[in-house]
């Protein structure tokens, strides 16, 4: 046997046909001028079903699109397009993924090279469900970071979070936000008189009533115990004072031995730069005061009489 | 709620031309309010014109994205709404492309005050085929190769894509004329928004538009077949359909003077 000579290698001795890769020239009407014998051996069309047809005739539908809104416009703009992955039909109508480089001349013919990806598309396959199952996890993990367990509610931490960033915006596009401390009354003789399952009853129908009755950009949240903080977002004095009588009777419908529940708010208005913890410890004075004027009322922070 | 400088903001909000009537622009998956960028010209001497790009497109603030409000073509029929109310626009003109002429029939819908008139550009209801009375054009199998083929070419695709789809007859002189409409979109957003144009189906809308609505459509269209549009006018009880002799998606890019004549004639 002799050693190989590269001077030796003559186009008739080697050609396009000893690759393991489709080779195909299309005209600038996108058909096919050509195509070596990969698309025979390998891919089982016969050089007559293929040359002078549109190179549609072997892409699948999805794969026209692309080839239409990225691959065309990539080549003609860059000369040339590399790695792309598409979906061809071989000669018996079967799918197979091929990677794709391609390259223009200055006549406007376009040199296609095909390679079989059927394993690099079940990798991507696999990438891509476990890049939509962690999305999917962290989604629920994020959720469940952020809710309260027992009433759906939006917990401390993300209360805290979020009421920072609604504030800010308040701020900035000049409107008013109102801040609510809500404590159920007497909360402790529910939990020692009828049980804590009660007690978690009432907390949850009471969550539910605040959910119900909150608008979509409204901040509802449970801030501890029986005591839960409620954010709203482009509300003055009157708007505010309103929604707290409406929840008074709403609330009311909870009832504990056929008695209706009742609650305390403290509530504060924002008015210019006021950080979260000044807004919560106004409302929180308020709440107290609230419940030392006798419960079951509104108190506005900083205003004498109750409302 | 967001006030109306926010949502300027946010949807990258542009007003040119003047004239008594307004005209709202919305543009199709893929791309952004430069779509539309050779046809203002024509129009914008005798109309005032309100171009925007939806929330995750174009300019838009993508911090706004939310991706449950945008699951859903409403999600950007509200990106409509806000943008009208923002802007304190009414009896306006809304011109959508492709998608968007779905998500002005949403708006035009859920607020006929605001939308008076609805012009279509190359629109399809629905892509999915319901044989045998509705041929929307793709099987599902193909819509999932289609999504599937953007999440594995995502790496260059979403910043480099063309506006969907300017046709087979691809000269380099178009497509050199195109190059400033690539858009580079984020891949997550882009295939979010892919699912809601490709997976939607709101045929049940087209009988409740009671606008008078235009609706062109191209001879050769690999997204929206000539009996896509046909089925459309069937739907919308005050519609008028006009076929423009052209191939590819982008009438609006590729044949501007006669998509500029049509809706100059129609508004008229």
């Amino acid at each position: 046997m002799s050693k190989f000579n590269p001077n030796n290698v003559t186009p008739t001795t080697y050609s396009v046909d000893c690759f393991l890769c489709g080779a195909l020239i299309t005209d600038s009407k996108n058909t096919i001028v050509y195509v070596n014998n990969y698309f025979e051996s390998h891919l089982l069309w016969k050089p007559d079903e293929l040359v002078g047809q549109n190179i549609n005739k072997i892409l699948t539908k999805s794969s026209r699109i692309f080839f239409q809104s990225y691959l065309i416009p990539t080549v003609l703009h860059e000369k040339k397009s590399e790695e792309m992955q598409l979906i061809i039909f071989n000669g018996q109508g079967r799918k197979t993924p091929m990677t794709i480089n391609a390259q223009i001349n200055e006549e406007g013919l376009v040199f296609w090279s095909l390679f079989n990806a059927t394993k690099q598309d079940q990798l991507y396959d696999e990438l891509i469900k476990t890049r939509e199952k962690l999305e999917e996890q962290a989604e629920k993990l994020k959720s469940l970071a952020a809710t309260d367990e027992l009433t759906g509610l939006l917990n401390r931490r993300e209360m805290n979070y979020r009421s920072g960033l609604l504030l800010d915006q308040s701020l900035r596009s000049k409107q008013t936000i109102a801040l609510l401390v809500i404590d159920i009354d007497d909360f402790k003789i529910i939990n020692d008189t009828f049980g804590h399952l009660e007690g978690d009853r009432v907390l949850k129908e009471l969550g539910q009533v605040l959910k119900n009755f909150g608008r979509q950009t409204d901040l509802i949240s449970r801030y501890g115990g029986e005591e839960f903080l409620i954010m709203l977002p482009d509300t003055d004095k009157k708007g505010a004072v309103l929604f707290c009588n409406r929840l008074h009777t709403l609330i009311a419908t909870v009832l504990v031995n056929d008695n209706p529940v009742t609650v305390s708010i403290g509530l504060t208005i924002s008015n210019n730069a006021k950080s979260f913890l000044d807004l919560f410890t106004q409302a929180d004075n308020a709440v107290y005061e609230a419940k030392a004027r006798g419960k079951n009322r509104t108190q506005l922070y900083g205003d004498k009489g109750h409302l | 709620m967001l006030n109306s400088e926010t949502i300027k903001s946010r949807n990258n909000v542009k007003i040119i031309g003047s004239g008594p009537k307004t005209l709202l622009f919305g543009h199709g998956f893929g791309c952004d309010q430069n779509m539309w960028r050779f046809l203002t010209p024509y129009l914008e001497t005798q109309f005032r014109i309100v171009l925007f790009d939806y929330v995750g497109s174009g300019n838009s603030d993508i911090s706004q994205y939310d991706k449950q409000r945008y699951k859903k073509l409403e999600g950007y029929a509200l990106d409509v709404i806000e943008v009208c109310t923002a802007l304190e626009l009414s009896d306006l003109v809304f011109v959508g492309h492709s998608v968007s002429g779905m998500i002005g029939a949403l708006a035009a819908f859920e607020r006929p005050d605001l939308i008076s008139k609805l012009i279509m550009v190359c629109p399809s209801p629905c892509f999915l085929n319901f044989p045998p009375d509705y041929q929307g054009g793709f099987d599902k199998e193909d819509l999932q190769e289609l999504l599937s083929l953007m999440d594995k070419n995502y790496i260059g695709w979403a910043d480099y894509l063309a506006p969907l789809v300017v046709g087979n007859a691809n000269s380099a002189e178009l497509i050199g004329e195109l190059s400033g409409s690539f858009c580079s979109t984020d891949p997550v957003i882009a295939k979010n928004f892919a699912e809601a144009t490709f997976f939607s189906d709101y045929r049940f809308l087209l009988k409740k538009i009671k606008q008078p609505t235009l609706i062109l459509q191209s001879q050769d269209d690999a997204l929206a077949d000539v009996s896509v549009g046909e089925y459309v006018k069937q739907e919308i009880e005050t519609s008028s359909l006009i076929v423009i002799t052209a191939q590819g998606h982008c009438l609006q890019m590729t044949h501007p003077e006669i998509v500029s004549e049509s809706i100059i004639n129609y508004i008229q």
